[in-house]
Formats: C-alpha cells, sequence, structure tokens
C-alpha cells in the first residue's frame, strides 16, 4: 500500500472529526428572551467529545498536543496534573516515530498538500524556489521567551492546524469565522500556492519545530538499501521539506532530522530502495 | 500603594498596548464560570469550553481583542449562561452533567471543575465567579412599576442570588415582584441580564415605527421608554446588568 493513501485516510479522518464534533454540539436556534419570557425554552446540547488538534477529548480520555501543555506550564508555572498526562501519549509517539503528527493528523498539513496538487495542475511540473531557511527553532523560542514573559500562550493562538480547526468549528457553532485567523489562513494559502512549496511547514511552524527536536531520536526512519538504487533523484524531487533521501547511506553526514516520515519519497522511488525501518 | 511585580507589570503592559491596537472589547462580557485569576497564563485558546457548553454560550475574541484573541467570553446580551441546567419553567431545573461542562471539558484548569449542584453554586469562592449583578431600581419596571420581575422568575439561583425584597421593608399596598441581587450567593450568570426588557433592542424599537415587536415587548415598550426618559439621558441600559468583581 502506498503510504500516500495510508496518510490520506488518518487526514480525511482528521478532517471529518473536525467537521463532526462541531456540527453535533451546536445548538439550532437563537433564542430571544421574550420567547424565554413566553414559556419557550431553549434545548441544551450536550456532547463528550470535544476539541481538535491542539487539544482533544473523547469521553473523558484527553490528548494534548505537547507544545500547549508546556505553553501552560511555562505561562502559569504550575504543574496541573491532568494536563500533563493528556500530553504524554503525543509526546511518546513523536518520540518513537518522529514528528508523524505533521505529515500523517494535520489538517493545515493536508489542505496544504492539496494546493500543491491543485498547482500541479495549473502549472505543470513547473518547479518552485524553496525559498526562506530554517527558520522554526527561531520562532519556537521566541515565541517561549515571549510566552514566559508576558505570562500567556503565544503559540497556542497562531497554531496553524488549530486555526483551521477552530475556525471550522467557529463557522459551524457560531456560523462567522474569526478575522485573525482567516487572515493567517488565506496568507498561507496564497503564499504556498504562488510562491513557495509548503513554506509555512518548512520554514515558519513553530509547533513542527518543536516536533522536529523532539523526534530527532525516532526509532521510525526511512531507510535505503543501496544496492537497490539507481540515483534517479526522483526522491529528491518529491520531498516537501528539501530534503535529500538519495544520499541516504552514501552521505555519512546526510542530515534527516526534518523528515516526517510522510513516505512521499518511498512511494516515488521506481526500484523500491526506500523503506520503513525500525532503528536499533 | 498598589505593589505591582514586575511580571504582572509587563503583563499588563502587554494586554493595554494590545487591546490599544485593535480598540479593546466594548461590551461588558464576562468569563465563563470558573475562571481562574491566572486564566490567560493557563488558557491554551483550545476553544474545548465553546464545544462543550450546552447553550453555545461561550463565545471566542477575536484579533482585535489582541492577547485575548481566541480566549472565551460569555455575552449575556448575546446568550447568557445557563449554569448547564435544563430549564423546564416550572423551578425544577435538572443539571445536565455531573460538573459544569466547560469547566469539565478544559484541559488547563484555567477553568475550575465546579460540581453543578445548587449548593456548590451557591457556595462557590468569589474569584471563580463569572461576576455579579446589579440593579438599577430608577429603571427597573418592577420597582417603578409593579409589573416584571422577569429576572426573578428566570434566576437559576432563584430564591438565593435574586431574591423578592425583605417583606418588612415592601411599600404599604404595593404588588408584585421587587427584584434583589443578593451579592453573596450571585454567580454572574447574567440571565437576568438577558431576560430584562429595559434594553437596547425594545428602548430603540419604540423609536423605529415600521419595526415588528413580539407581544411582550410591545406590552413594555411604553413603560420602558417612560422609565428610561425619566431616568435621564446616560444610563446604563438593562435595569440589571452583569459586571466583574473587583
Amino acid at each position: 500500500m502506498k503510504a500516500e493513501h495510508a496518510r490520506r485516510i488518518f487526514q480525511l479522518l482528521v478532517l471529518g472529526v473536525l467537521i463532526a464534533v462541531p456540527m453535533y454540539s451546536q445548538n439550532p436556534i437563537e433564542w430571544a428572551p421574550s420567547r424565554i419570557a413566553m414559556g419557550e425554552l431553549p434545548t441544551p446540547r450536550v456532547s463528550r467529545v470535544w476539541g481538535d488538534t491542539w487539544s482533544f477529548s473523547f469521553y473523558g480520555v484527553s490528548i494534548t498536543h505537547p507544545l500547549a501543555a508546556l505553553e501552560a506550564v511555562l505561562a502559569s508555572r504550575v504543574l496541573y496534573l491532568p494536563l500533563i498526562l493528556s500530553a504524554l501519549l503525543p509526546l511518546l509517539v513523536t518520540l518513537l516515530m518522529g514528528r508523524v503528527f505533521c505529515s500523517w493528523l494535520c489538517p493545515a498539513g493536508f489542505l496544504l498538500e492539496l494546493t500543491q496538487r491543485l498547482r500541479g495542475r495549473l502549472w505543470m511540473r513547473r518547479r518552485l524556489v524553496l525559498i526562506a531557511g530554517d527558520h522554526r527553532y527561531q520562532l519556537l523560542v521566541f515565541s517561549l521567551l515571549l510566552t514566559l514573559l508576558f505570562a500567556t500562550p503565544v503559540v497556542s493562538a497562531f497554531d496553524l492546524p488549530h486555526v483551521v480547526g477552530r475556525e471550522l468549528f467557529y463557522l459551524l457553532t457560531y456560523g462567522t469565522l474569526s478575522t485573525g485567523g482567516l487572515l493567517l489562513l488565506a496568507g498561507v494559502l496564497t503564499v504556498d500556492t504562488l510562491a513557495a512549496r509548503r513554506v509555512w511547514c518548512r520554514s515558519l511552524c513553530p509547533a513542527g519545530g518543536f516536533l522536529s527536536a523532539l523526534g530527532a531520536k525516532r526509532l521510525l526512519r526511512i531507510g535505503k538499501k543501496v544496492e537497490r538504487c539507481i540515483f534517479c533523484g526522483e526522491c529528491n524531487r518529491v520531498c516537501p521539506y528539501g530534503l535529500r533521501p538519495v544520499e541516504l547511506g552514501i552521505d555519512k553526514d546526510y542530515n534527516d532530522k526534518d523528515c516526517d516520515n510522510c513516505g512521499l519519497c518511498r512511494d516515488a522511488c521506481p526500484s523500491g530502495a526506500l523503506y520503513y525501518r525500525i532503528r536499533r | 500603594m498598589v505593589r505591582l511585580s514586575r511580571r504582572n507589570f509587563m503583563k499588563s503592559l502587554f494586554l493595554l498596548g494590545f487591546a490599544g491596537i485593535g480598540g479593546g472589547v466594548r461590551r461588558q462580557v464576562i468569563r465563563p464560570p470558573g475562571a481562574t485569576r491566572d486564566f490567560l497564563a493557563r488558557c491554551i485558546r483550545c476553544g474545548r469550553c465553546g464545544e462543550a457548553c450546552p447553550y453555545d454560550s461561550i463565545r471566542f475574541f477575536d484579533i482585535a481583542a489582541g492577547a485575548l484573541f481566541a480566549t472565551p467570553y460569555i455575552d449575556p446580551l448575546q446568550t447568557p449562561c445557563y449554569l448547564c441546567l435544563k430549564r423546564t419553567g416550572e423551578g425544577k431545573d435538572e443539571p445536565l452533567g455531573e460538573y459544569l461542562l466547560c469547566g469539565e471539558a478544559c484541559p488547563t484548569g484555567a477553568l475550575m471543575r465546579i460540581r453543578n449542584t445548587r449548593e456548590t453554586l451557591l457556595s462557590m469562592p468569589d474569584e471563580l465567579k463569572m461576576g455579579v449583578s446589579v440593579l438599577n431600581r430608577d429603571i427597573c419596571l418592577a420597582w417603578q412599576y409593579d409589573s416584571c420581575g422577569e429576572c426573578y422568575y428566570n434566576c437559576p439561583l432563584r430564591d438565593d442570588a435574586m431574591l423578592d425584597y425583605p417583606p418588612s421593608e415592601v411599600i404599604e399596598g404595593a404588588v408584585g415582584i421587587r427584584p434583589y441581587v443578593n451579592e453573596k450567593h450571585c454567580v454572574g450568570c447574567g440571565m437576568c441580564n438577558y431576560v430584562c426588557p429595559v434594553n437596547e433592542k425594545i428602548a430603540s424599537a419604540t423609536l423605529e415605527p415600521g419595526r415588528k415587536l413580539t407581544y411582550f415587548e410591545e406590552r413594555y415598550a411604553a413603560m420602558v421608554r417612560n422609565v428610561i426618559g425619566r431616568a435621564g439621558p446616560g444610563v446604563e441600559l438593562p435595569a440589571v446588568r452583569v459586571v466583574k468583581r473587583l
């Protein structure tokens, strides 16, 4: 099975949850005081599934993005045990498998992949320059400093997948979008479509940087059977982060810390040299 | 002298600066129940409280609110907090869950878990309450005309937070409800603020003849215009309003 197909299933599942949860929990009618006065009472809607990719809860089982937990702890300087516990599962997954969140779950990443596909249709095969270096770590450190200094979470307000989930929630529950989130989303999508491929994921996303750093010593990696490789360079071309899998196993200093295990290079390899492997 | 730590000073500078950019928040809005003192430090803007809210009372600040962006608020004039009760209209309200749902949904403890029983709500510490209602007797229809009492009848904590005025002080021969806020028990849910007929909508509707009013609005409209006219200009409009506790 192609990794891309498996990823699409996960990404669509996440998007479906982001739409279904607010759709179920929203109240259909806007109530006016006079209607209450006349004895017409609103019907409450109680659901037990809340949240999006930043923090999610299913019947009391809570999962929180590790960066959200870190920000809350830094800002409030309180270790709130349920919060720490809820961040453990994604933390463990990231430590073992790298930032699979970015490639397998992130709804913003999904949208950006779709825009790339759209771009491919519109400007057939014209390559985009990979402008801008990697500023994710600088942005992350800067945000965490702001968090510490002003005692309020910063990345939480602008994390792109969270913004996608939040805007969907606002739209389906209140029928409005927030200006801040909409501007950010529109800006990123425009730049991504017209100018630079995956520029948010590659060089801006502080949450992605955080997960990258956590997954530096991950077990799940892309490996290469060197004897099978025909050095066509197809893998280099498809990598959204500008990595060069063709150098795997040849260049000792090859650095793949930005790899999010999306498997695009594995799918693109004509000779089947690239594969998922567990590092021992 | 007020002592201000450096951190709080920087925080206030930051908040003021950002609020200044967008013009800040215009209406009096309140935080959801159980918001702690360090709410802004703990809130990770996840929006779970808004999804959990069974009446969609909780809304979220836009970027114009600066550092408060995407944090929850309740605008009692839009939708008040129903304290997670299923209203039945006969005073037999049923709690919708064991805890107030926003507090249960909050992953960081920015909103505390509050058990949804009348006893717990009545004995809530002041810093966790949303605010307190303030009633302006000068423009209150019940106090001026003996002809209202909506806030009293709709209060989720009726006879504790909102009382009929102590009988000994009732004016000789008067009839009807004379609502009175007990600040000790009022949690500031804003229900009274929401149902009060002395509001902008009704007051301004009386000035535009083309606008269609409901039966109750029509009944109140003339009286509302009258009390507001008597109180003079510059009076804050719903006769009973939620304000933040200081």
